[in-house]
């Protein structure tokens, strides 16, 4: 009896000590550093758009600590970046969000790229209840789950077909034909889908709408019959690759048509790269660019300011997608400031209410947790440069149109 | 002219399936291994050719020479001192082996070469010719006719060399090739080595045709399955009639019922020959 009260005794004191030291030195850890998780494609077929994400994280981190850290409430938080590869394979980011939060103990999150990943690993850090801010996720399905702590950086879909369908109706005399090209996706299936309303909206006919596997090496059936079908606009819908692929077997099998216009490719200079004169005239709308001009809060002051410190670390110009990574962290640390805590649920509150511009565009988010605030700029390769021909306020260049 | 179009186009993918699956063909009929390397070792004829173009400006079609020639070597070192430990163990332990292989050459290539698609672009080879109503695009045209060619080759040093009688004599009864005085072993991994230095052909071809990823071996190695099972296993007529009915169905499939279905349509195609003519269009016990 009296060695099991001793034993009792010893282990309530053993345990109080243990609650003493982690109550003391927890807090102590905490106020030193932020970590954020961010699983990221790093290598497999995605590894360039998860690289340059990786980019325009670290360069926001570097900015950021170099200033000092994020302040709040006279405390400064360093921030320290955690980085899981998931290979481009979806099932692997959400389990790696998993390990993040149990195993890394995070505090906030940085979705994996696009949006068929960010739903899928949203699920993830609902359940744990930790604010998490996608960077590049666009489609509405991502966001419509009812979900409380995911915020998207993207403004939706349709805000990218609106314009290019106004532009090319304005150009283009009569009834315009379009066919569309889309790779069997959720986000590029997801703006197709939004390329028809928006075709359809306008009196336009849609004389071809067919879906590409994931994969393919080979769109010379699919383009032959566009060909014969001869439309005035084509409008593809894929990633970098997929693009590259289809400019270079559309020249190979004479597709000359007045509007191409192609999401995402155009955006990044990997395309031009590779295709040299054949991406000449090709169009585009992206969510930002270096072109636009706008100024706000955060460790960068302008857009223009955030291309030279891009171009000062990577010797490159900056592309949206470097650009939504800078701007994932700006949003998180103006959340985090506004919310004067690091606690997730008055972090979440803060972002929910948040209203700020930023380099990137005024950011808000809608009540779905979409971003609703900015408008993304159109843009067409002229002379080997991307040209901004919408909106209005910042265009540098009209829309040409393809000789037959 | 569409259908002159659609017919061009799977004719012309025909000819590199064809190419593609030859040398997967002949270490499946002659050494019984169904070798998951196969479409590892295209990308790395492919990155052979990519960097010869690059570095030194050697064209793709040159280049061939080069990424089969080192294949062949290596093949035949992989089946000597890997392979051949395991020659008579069951289908599953060589598919386990060949599958584990490709894996780590996958990632060897991921590590060196980055997952990045790249293609060799030549200058002058966005030309194209109109034949009969259907735009055919010279990379391509001379593409399928060069790994025509190469086939043709294999046909013919399996018909009239001694090497290749050796290797269709092993393939037809290798205890009874052994007592003729073959080396049973040595044509193993010499029949390795020419499967090898196939695919490296195969895939400094399409460096030029294809964009090109370590992550998109399964493409090739899919493919080169089909082919082998529609034109029937270790025929080399039987590749080439699988690739062009591959690529035709293809082609024509892409068209009519869109193109995200065109590999649907060949793999119902695989499944019903593999039900009503197992051997496969061209199918037939041994080599000729």
């Amino acid at each position: 009896m009296t060695n099991n009260v001793t034993y009792t005794r010893r282990t309530l004191l053993a345990a109080s000590l243990l609650a003493g030291i982690t109550h003391c030195s927890l807090p102590a850890l905490a106020a030193d550093i932020i970590k954020i998780g961010a699983p990221l494609p790093l290598t497999g077929a995605l590894s360039p758009e998860g690289q340059k994400l990786q980019q325009g994280y670290d360069l926001w981190t570097e900015t950021v600590n170099a200033s000092g850290g994020i302040r709040v409430g006279g405390r400064t938080y360093k921030v320290e970046m955690i980085y899981a590869d998931y290979q481009s394979l979806t099932p692997r980011a959400v389990q790696l969000v998993d390990k993040l939060v149990s195993q890394d103990g995070v505090n906030f999150l940085f979705s994996p790229f696009g949006s068929g990943a960010t739903k899928a690993a949203s699920a993830a850090s609902e359940k744990y209840g930790i604010p998490t801010i996608a960077g590049t996720a666009s489609s509405a399905e991502v966001f419509d789950q009812g979900y409380k702590y995911l915020f998207g950086l993207f403004t939706p879909n349709e805000t990218l077909t609106e314009p290019l369908a106004d532009l090319v109706k304005q150009k283009l005399p009569g009834k315009v034909r379009i066919a569309i090209l889309s790779r069997n996706d959720l986000f590029p299936l997801a703006l197709s889908k939004d390329a028809d309303k928006s075709a359809q909206k306008r009196g336009m006919e849609v004389v071809y709408s067919e879906k590409y596997a994931i994969g393919t090496l080979d769109h010379s059936s699919a383009l032959a019959q566009i060909k014969s079908l001869n439309p005035d606009w084509l409008f593809v819908t894929g990633y970098t690759n997929d693009m590259i692929l289809v400019r270079k077997q559309m020249s190979e099998l004479g597709v000359n048509l007045p509007v191409v216009s192609m999401i995402i490719g155009p955006s990044y200079r990997e395309f031009s790269e590779a295709l040299g004169p054949l991406s000449e005239n090709v169009l585009s709308a992206t969510w930002w660019h270096p072109a636009v001009r706008y100024t706000g809060k955060g460790p960068f002051e302008s857009a223009q300011a955030y291309a030279e410190t891009f171009r000062k670390k990577y010797a490159v110009d900056p592309d949206y997608t470097n650009a939504v990574g800078s701007l994932a962290g700006t949003t998180l640390q103006l959340a985090i400031e506004k919310a004067g805590s690091i606690e997730s649920t008055k972090v979440r509150d803060a972002l929910t209410g948040l209203k700020v511009d930023t380099f990137f565009g005024p950011v808000a988010f809608g009540p779905t947790g979409q971003v609703n605030s900015y408008v993304p700029p159109v843009f067409q390769i002229q002379d080997k440069r991307p040209v901004v021909i919408y909106p209005a306020g910042i265009k540098t260049g009209d829309l040409k149109i393809n000789a037959r | 002219m569409l259908v002159a179009q659609v017919i061009a186009n799977g004719l012309v993918l025909g000819g590199i399936y064809g190419c593609i699956a030859a040398g997967f063909s002949l270490v499946w009929g002659v050494l019984n291994i169904i070798n998951i390397l196969h479409g590892s070792l295209i990308l790395l004829g492919a990155y052979i050719a990519f960097f010869a173009y690059q570095l030194f400006g050697i064209h793709p079609f040159v280049a061939i020479i080069p990424a089969a020639g080192l294949l062949f070597v290596a093949g035949y070192l992989l089946q000597m001192t890997v392979i051949n430990r395991v020659i008579n163990a069951t289908v599953l332990v060589t598919l386990t082996l060949t599958f584990g292989l490709n894996l780590m050459l996958d990632n060897a290539m991921i590590a060196a070469f980055k997952a990045d698609f790249r293609k060799v672009t030549v200058d002058g080879t966005h030309s194209s010719y109109e034949i009969l109503g259907a735009t055919l695009p010279a990379d391509r045209l001379s593409g399928t006719a060069l790994a025509v060619l190469i086939v043709v080759a294999l046909y013919l040093l399996l018909k009239h060399t001694r090497i290749g009688r050796a290797i269709v004599a092993v393939r037809m009864d290798r205890d009874a090739a052994a007592l003729m005085g073959v080396n049973v072993l040595h044509t193993y991994a010499l029949t390795f080595a020419i499967g090898a230095a196939l695919a490296g052909a195969a895939g400094a071809i399409l460096s030029m045709i294809f964009p090109i990823s370590p992550t998109t071996s399964s493409i090739y190695l899919g493919k080169a399955f089909i082919v082998c099972v529609l034109g029937g296993l270790g025929s080399v007529q039987g590749v080439l009639v699988g690739g062009i009915v591959l690529g035709l169905v293809e082609s024509a499939g892409a068209v009519l019922l869109g193109p995200e279905h065109a590999l649907t349509i060949a793999f119902l195609l695989l499944i019903l020959l593999l039900l009503l003519r197992p051997q496969g269009l061209m199918g037939r016990k041994g080599y000729q």
